[in-house]
């Protein structure tokens, strides 16, 4: 296919696009190689070296690797908790045709009016008062309530394109509703499980104050973004060692995108036809 | 249909992973926080990492953890909001034993509030009164004559002449006037060299802004002025035109209410600016090359000033060991710790190794630290004038920052910035 002048527009803009976002990208690797004096003299100069001296000073003055260890676990078994609660709640939600379950939707939606820094002092004293101040318990049952009116609004939507004759098929093959949601409506939306997984990892895996006031700083329980900041000093940054740092951290991030990408791709594509 | 997962098998991985997971997330791991335990002293402190002195400090934990087998040291590390950290474990009963942290902003407000305690009797007892310099127990203590903390980390906040940009400049000698030091911004911006730099939208700025102010303060008239905002006295209004006269000749770098500490740090290290502010832990950092072509001096005085001699800032705030609530009921081993930081050894390797300025006596001089050493031996050579932090009310110290970089602003008039600075304390 011959391409007309009319794309050239379209060209530059794309390439706009990537350069905007390559430029930074290569600025953030390319300082994790270098000295103070090199990043403010020479900003976008390649490194000079490509030795992991910056990697090494990070990941052991800060501990980064108990510390990616600690936000894997809190990570890891909120998502477990995000998924068990919001997919049932979805369901319900999502196959109930009465008014208090539309109720029940809209309440869901109500927790976007509540912002995250609101809810900080309440929080601190519930933790304070269950005994969970200073423990990572207390992160993996927190977030998940942040997480769930995004998480079943959005799957909510999906599971109501599924057709309810896939349900009723497998009602009179004896199927329980619990076998409904596991074998009709969970895999038929494992592209909304996929982009809630990927939205909310990327939320508990950069969360920052409530790890900092709730788990605190101790080096055996606090998380990655807890630790990374240790790297700053106020009379000094080394921003060689703090960007190498991040770079390590966001090393978690980068696998999980990776994995479900297309899948959130594929789950944005779908839901674009549909409307 | 039969599923593969069934509910029963369902709820029991569910309560399986509860029952192996949570315990490991809150009481009863090796990774659990051990602050309640009562064999293990937990220290929160800004030193481990990189902050200088963080690789000293780690060192002095481990001689006394050897030195003390039956007990468990717990090293909690923050940055700039260990304050806010501090304050809320202190709010859940959980705070850490022993808090080393500056006196400065909301750290103000702990011995008045309960959340760390008076430690002037405890000085006394231990017998370590003696260690501390004069000066230093002056400065950490407050109006109802409690000690705050254990003194510990000091500074001197000189002004570091790269003597070889200057003379590449024509400029023969550290300028010692206003009038001085205008020539010499003058001379070097025609050398493409940048006079002055500072972090005019950071701490640095503020405390520069507020030494060149003091040009014209007496230390009461100064107390005064950072205590109420009040910046109308006569010599607050001279002091503001003095730096609005250095700023619009030229002395600073350009654009410096967009700089912060760091980028000064690298201004100077790098040779694009001949002339810092810089308290003793940046001047430890100063790259060799540099320093052995630096002086250290104070700020050039304008006509009138009050001061007979260049000024420095000086603090004995920087770092005190606190003890919280939690702290006194194992007075034992926090006395154990507070003893052998205070020990003329643990001192000295902080000053020999790190290149810090300390707040308890000692022998010792920063000789790997050629400009800390000579920022040390200043002595009479230089006029002290007031850190104002200790006078600053917490709520000022933001606005504070923000009337800095609009005062370094250049066409900002005198009467703006006394406005700016006086509006910072609207909010007390």
């Amino acid at each position: 296919m011959k391409l007309g002048k009319g794309w050239i527009p379209a060209h530059l803009l794309v390439w706009g696009y990537a350069v905007l976002l390559i430029v930074p990208l290569y600025y953030f690797l390319a300082s994790a190689f270098k000295s103070n004096e090199e990043i403010f003299a020479h900003p976008f100069a390649p490194p000079t070296s490509l030795g992991f001296d910056n990697f090494v000073t990070a990941f052991t003055s800060a501990q980064l690797g108990l510390a990616v260890v600690n936000s894997l676990l809190v990570t890891g078994l909120a998502l477990v908790l995000t998924l068990a609660l919001a997919v049932p709640a979805a369901f319900a939600l999502a196959r109930s045709t009465s008014r208090l379950a539309s109720a029940m939707e809209k309440v869901f939606s109500l927790g976007f009016l509540i912002p995250t820094f609101a809810a900080l002092f309440p929080t601190f004293l519930l933790a304070a008062v269950t005994g969970l101040f200073h423990s990572r318990t207390f992160m993996v049952v927190f977030l998940p309530a942040t997480a769930m009116p995004l998480s079943v609004v959005i799957l909510v939507q999906f599971m109501r394109t599924i057709p309810r004759e896939m349900e009723e098929a497998a009602r009179m093959d004896g199927a329980s509703t619990f076998a409904v949601l596991r074998h009709i409506y969970t895999p038929m939306c494992l592209p909304g499980i996929a982009t809630v997984l990927l939205l909310n990892f990327l939320t508990f895996w950069n969360e920052y104050l409530y790890s900092l006031v709730i788990i605190g700083p101790d080096p055996a329980q606090r998380t990655v973004q807890v630790a990374l900041p240790t790297l700053k000093a106020i009379t000094g940054t080394d921003y060689g060692v703090l960007t190498a740092g991040t770079v390590l951290t966001l090393v978690p991030v980068w696998v999980v995108y990776t994995v479900l990408q297309r899948r959130m791709q594929q789950a944005l594509v779908s839901g674009a036809v549909k409307m | 249909m039969r599923s593969p997962l069934t509910r029963r098998g369902f709820l029991a991985a569910g309560s399986g992973l509860a029952a192996t997971a949570l315990p490991a997330l809150s009481g009863c791991s090796s990774l659990a926080a051990s602050d309640s335990d009562p064999d293990t002293l937990v220290v929160h402190s800004q030193l481990g990492t990189t902050a200088p002195g963080s690789a000293t400090y780690l060192r002095a934990l481990k001689r006394f953890r050897a030195e003390n087998p039956g007990l468990k040291v717990k090293n909690l590390v923050n940055g700039d909001d260990l304050a806010q950290v501090y304050e809320t474990a202190r709010l859940a009963r959980k705070e850490p034993d022993v808090v080393m942290v500056n006196l400065y902003d909301k750290t103000l407000a702990w011995t008045d509030v309960g959340a760390t305690l008076d430690v002037k009797g405890h000085l006394d007892d231990w017998g370590l009164r003696e260690r501390v310099l004069p000066q230093a127990l002056s400065a950490w203590t407050d109006g109802k004559g409690r000690l705050r903390a254990f003194p510990y980390f000091a500074t001197n906040w000189p002004v570091a002449y790269n003597r070889a940009l200057l003379e590449k400049a024509g400029v023969h000698g550290i300028p010692r006037t206003g009038d001085e030091l205008i020539r010499a911004a003058r001379r070097l911006r025609a050398h493409g060299i940048a006079p002055v730099t500072t972090g005019g939208n950071d701490w640095t700025g503020q405390k520069l802004l507020a030494q060149i102010i003091q040009t014209f303060l007496t230390e009461d008239e100064a107390r005064h002025a950072y205590t109420t905002g009040d910046f109308g006295s006569r010599g607050a209004r001279e002091g503001i035109a003095y730096f609005v006269e250095l700023r619009d000749s030229g002395v600073f770098t350009d654009k410096p209410q967009g700089l912060t500490s760091d980028s000064m740090m690298t201004q100077f290290h790098t040779g694009k600016a001949a002339i810092e502010s810089a308290m003793s832990s940046a001047l430890a950092e100063v790259p060799e090359r540099v320093a052995r072509h630096t002086d250290v001096g104070g700020w050039p005085l304008a006509d009138g000033a009050v001061h007979d001699k260049p000024t420095i800032l000086r603090s004995y705030t920087l770092i005190g060991f606190w003890i919280s609530p939690n702290g006194a009921k194992k007075a034992d081993a926090v006395e154990r710790f507070i003893r052998f930081m205070y020990r003329p050894d643990t001192v000295s390797r902080f000053i020999t190794e790190s290149g810090r300025d300390m707040a308890v006596r000692s022998d010792s001089l920063s000789t790997g630290f050629p400009l800390v050493a000579a920022a040390q031996r200043l002595g009479s050579d230089v006029s002290e004038v007031l850190l104002p932090d200790v006078f600053v009310p917490p709520a000022a110290n933001q606005p504070l920052i923000t009337a800095t970089s609009t005062s370094f602003t250049r066409g900002t008039s005198a009467a703006r910035v006394r406005a700016a600075l006086e509006s910072a304390y609207r909010s007390v």
